[in-house]
């Protein structure tokens, strides 16, 4: 694309994204959140085909929803309290009105069903963007405002989310439908905790945000869009390949791993806050979602018996691989040891 | 003279001979057998057996010697003992005069046979272990015997091997021999743990007897001599050469049963159920077969059914609580009913392998020799006064009439005893008289002393066994004193019906014209409906049954469908009617977002 225009375009969302994070009055929380929907159309629809046109058109026709409640909360607030302060949303309407707009900002299910297809729609690192710094400014507005928020909306949804996202996943051979439907269930994750101690849910995110920038990153170099491409891409970087089987399961939240820690945290703080059967709901529902980790690795590491290969490892390859692939995968592998230190920070 | 030690050196010298052409061959190349040399060795033990039985008689001398005792658990002695008593004494002389006999017809009957010598070293071996099963004087022993009789069946039926039938006949012996070792098993087990002990001396108890061991012994019988419900194998053990069956299954080894329960019967004698169970039993046995061998055509198949109907008959016995009187039948039955086989050995070698009555007749003038001692051994067999049978059938039937005990098995049994009557005669009638149906060129000869002395000895011993055996031991039951006139002529006057109703009729068909069905003529014919009821639905009740438990109930549906398989199908089913959910279709996706607003909204406000 024109470097131009994709200079505005990468500008305008850290704006909106740092304008919404920042913002105490609602109007300016909206405006970012716009500001964040109107640039990245430009960067979903990039290659002009029918599919990423079709995804730019349903990302704006949901995100635009989705902000016009977040505006209708805002104002039902106002005229309720006499207030726009994003902290003060006292209003229980307003509340569940901002809850369901937060929902359908994120893609929590059930208004999860424009996600996939938005990703699948995108390039890889359009994915990672919707995937990383899209959910940013929302999660920020649910930390705001989770001391107001009613929890069992919060909780039905997030359950859902793992439970949907896990049986939607197993259904996929194209990985960004797949990344879609993973990034569903650790919204979930997200979303449970966010009532009861709201620095789980930035944890889990930030955690999240860098296992699965390591995936998109790594996914990126062979450009494996589908489960028979993965097959193929240990000829062309076996390390590499290696080192993904690692994401995936930090991703799956196996010890241990770094995606275990905030698996973990969650589940300590629903069972101190007396939400067993919700715990045990939401790590049942997560074992789905191992499953179509674990096809991904095999498909990735692929482990046949001894035998012959067809070719060995191509040693003409066509770009050069950034540093940040090796930081982010050391950092969503070995980070469970540090966890105390992590915890001392929230 | 020390008579005990006279007669344990004379009745272990019995045993030497009898293992002498087992253990000669072994030692040296030159000494190989022959037929004639195991007929002699077996002659030679019948002469010795011969000095325990005159000393029993003279004297009342009975004797245990124990040879060897297997020390392989503490504090369970197992000794290898041997028990002379009037049993062991005076079976040994009987077994082995009919043995004799029968070996010296095999030497003519199997001639033609490449492995004769084998074969007369495996009826050897069958005496052996038959003999041991006789003397022993502990379960152990007996058991030893027992299984070694079992062996040999299989291996004499299945002589011919080549032949389907008799390989599956010979299965079939040893399956229902083996459902009665489970009984067998089972009360030794029993007494193992109760009584620590397996000698039959030691089988008393002041503390009454629990049933169930018991009845493992009936069991056993009923397995052994072909008790109604394991009887099949019988007939079916037809399927190997007539030496064998005139040895096996009609002498010595179906009687094994029997002889169990005379041996052990000091633990049921007072049980009221045991014994009840016996003689219903071993009423239904006999009545069964002789309703069977009204209408057979083989005549190796008719005496085995009236081999099954006389074992019936020594059941019921044993049900009355007469051990002696049991014992009595199964000496004089062991004469008559080996020379009946031995007859129709001759006439089925001398009519060239036919086996079918109808297409014999008239043979009383071509087989003199055979038909005339044919003729003895029925009479025998029906109980005619004074021959051998009387002895002793008639005093069953004294006893049961005027016993207080069940009338319906007396009503069984007297059926029975005539249903003898008729198959026998019908069996003479269409043997030995009429125009004969044989085919035209039949070379018979039956002037070979390999057959008529056999014969002739074995007539000799139908005609007088009952009255020798009976003069010289006295009775050990009390034999019932008085009775009414007409219940002691109840056994003539049944028997002289049947052999009248069997002549009638007999003279009625004379005009071969097929009889039309009806279901009591099909019962006969078709042997009661037992095999291919009871021989398809038990094996494959049980075998669908436990496919059903074992594979269908416990690895399908425990193990799989409520485990791992059932939860993955509920998973592959909601992953599928999640995708359909999925339309792709942005009204659809809008429209459930308002919808799931407003639930929302109206739910939680």
């Amino acid at each position: 694309m024109n470097p131009q225009a994709n200079l505005i375009f990468i500008t305008s969302l850290l704006l909106g994204t740092t304008i919404t994070i920042s913002s105490n009055h609602w109007v300016t929380a909206w405006a970012g959140l716009e500001i964040n929907t109107l640039a990245i159309l430009p960067l979903i629809s990039k290659h002009h085909h029918p599919r990423a046109i079709e995804a730019a058109t349903k990302y704006f026709l949901t995100q635009a929803t989705a902000s016009a409640l977040i505006l209708f909360s805002s104002t039902i607030n106002a005229w309720a309290t006499g207030q726009w302060d994003i902290t003060q949303m006292s209003h229980p309407t307003a509340c569940l009105i901002l809850t369901t707009a937060i929902a359908m900002k994120l893609g929590l299910a059930p208004f999860h069903f424009w996600f996939p297809e938005v990703m699948q729609g995108s390039p890889l690192i359009t994915g990672l963007l919707l995937s990383t710094i899209m959910k940013l400014p929302p999660i920020a507005l649910l930390f705001m405002t989770s001391p107001s928020l009613d929890p069992t909306p919060l909780t039905t949804m997030a359950i859902l989310s793992v439970a949907l996202g896990g049986w939607m996943g197993l259904n996929q051979t194209q990985t960004r439908k797949i990344l879609a439907f993973s990034s569903i269930s650790h919204l979930g994750w997200m979303t449970i905790i966010l009532v009861h101690n709201p620095n789980l849910t930035l944890l889990n995110f930030y955690l999240y945000s860098i296992m699965t920038t390591a995936l998109f990153l790594t996914l990126n170099t062979t450009k494996a869009l589908n489960l028979s491409t993965l097959m193929t891409t240990w000829a062309k970087s076996p390390a590499l390949n290696a080192a993904l089987l690692l994401t995936l399961l930090s991703l799956a939240g196996l010890p241990p791993l770094t995606g275990f820690l905030p698996k973990w945290l969650i589940i300590q703080e629903l069972t101190k806050q007396d939400m067993a059967p919700a715990a045990i709901a939401i790590s049942l529902s997560s074992l789905l979602g191992l499953f179509f980790y674990l096809r991904l690795a095999y498909c990735a590491t692929i482990t046949l018996p001894p035998h012959t290969t067809n070719h060995t490892k191509q040693w003409r390859i066509n770009k050069p691989v950034s540093p940040l692939i090796a930081i982010l995968t050391t950092m969503s592998v070995l980070l469970l040891p540090i966890t105390p230190m992590i915890l001392a920070a929230l | 003279m020390d008579l005990p030690l006279i007669l344990t050196t004379t009745i272990l010298l019995t045993l030497a001979t009898l293992s002498t052409p087992l253990i000669l061959p072994l030692l040296s190349d030159n000494l190989k057998n022959t037929p004639a040399t195991i007929t002699s060795a077996v002659k030679t033990s019948f002469l010795i057996s011969l000095i325990p039985m005159t000393i029993y008689i003279h004297s009342a001398t009975e004797s245990l010697v124990l040879l060897h005792e297997w020390k392989f658990i503490m504090g369970f002695k197992i000794p290898i003992s041997l028990k002379m008593d009037f049993y062991s004494l005076t079976f040994f002389p009987i077994a082995l005069f009919v043995s004799w006999s029968i070996l010296q017809f095999a030497s003519w009957y199997m001639a033609s046979d490449p492995y004769i010598t084998k074969f007369f070293t495996y009826l050897l071996l069958f005496l052996i272990a038959m003999l041991t099963l006789i003397i022993a004087n502990n379960l152990f022993v007996l058991f030893i015997g027992w299984e070694g009789v079992g062996i040999m069946s299989f291996l004499l039926i299945s002589w011919w091997h080549g032949r389907a039938e008799a390989n599956t006949a010979a299965l079939q012996a040893v399956l229902y021999n083996r459902i009665g070792d489970i009984g067998l098993i089972l009360c030794m087990a029993w007494l193992a743990c109760t009584m620590n002990t397996w000698e039959l001396q030691q089988l008393t108890s002041p503390n009454p007897i629990p049933t169930p061991p018991l009845l493992g012994l009936v069991l056993a019988a009923a397995g052994k001599s072909a008790q109604f419900g394991l009887h099949p194998w019988l007939p079916a053990a037809m399927e190997g050469p007539t030496p064998v069956s005139a040895l096996l299954h009609s002498s010595t080894m179906v009687v094994a049963g029997i002889f169990l329960l005379i041996r052990t019967q000091p633990l049921f004698s007072n049980n009221q159920t045991v014994l009840t169970l016996c003689l219903c039993l071993g009423a239904i046995s006999t009545l069964f077969a002789a309703t069977c061998a009204l209408t057979q055509n083989d005549i190796k198949k008719i005496i085995a059914f009236s081999t099954s109907s006389q074992l019936g008959l020594m059941m019921v016995t044993i049900g009355l609580n007469l051990p002696h009187l049991a014992f009595l039948h199964i000496s004089t039955h062991a004469f008559f009913k080996a020379m009946l086989f031995l007859c129709s050995g001759s006439i089925i070698h001398n009519l060239n392998g036919e086996q079918d009555i109808r297409k014999m007749g008239g043979l009383q003038k071509m087989l003199p020799t055979t038909t005339a001692c044919f003729t003895i051994g029925n009479f025998a067999l029906m109980g005619t006064p004074f021959l051998a049978g009387f002895y002793s059938k008639d005093q069953i039937i004294e006893n049961l009439n005027t016993s207080s005990l069940n009338t319906w098995a007396l009503v069984l049994t007297l059926l029975a005893t005539t249903f003898t009557a008729v198959y026998t005669t019908r069996m003479i009638v269409y043997v030995q008289t009429g125009h004969t149906r044989i085919r035209p060129l039949t070379p018979m000869n039956e002037n070979n002393p390999a057959i008529t002395s056999p014969l002739t000895r074995l007539a000799l011993g139908s005609i007088t066994a009952g009255f020798l055996i009976t003069s010289f031991i006295p009775p050990m039951e009390t034999p019932p004193t008085t009775m009414p006139t007409s219940i002691k002529l109840t056994a003539l006057i049944i028997t002289l019906s049947g052999i009248i109703l069997a002549l009638e009729i007999a003279k009625a068909s004379q005009i071969p014209i097929l009889p039309k069905q009806n279901s009591f003529r099909n019962f006969s014919i078709f042997s009661g409906h037992y095999n291919p009821l009871v021989h398809r639905l038990s094996t494959t009740a049980l075998l669908s049954g436990s496919q059903n438990i074992a594979s269908h109930l416990t690895d399908h549906s425990w193990y799989k469908t409520l485990g791992p398989e059932g939860l993955a199908n509920l998973q592959q089913m909601a992953a599928k009617t999640a995708t359909t959910f999925h339309s792709g279709s942005i009204k659809a996706y809008l429209g459930s977002f308002a919808l799931s607003t407003l639930i929302i909204i109206l739910s939680l406000h």
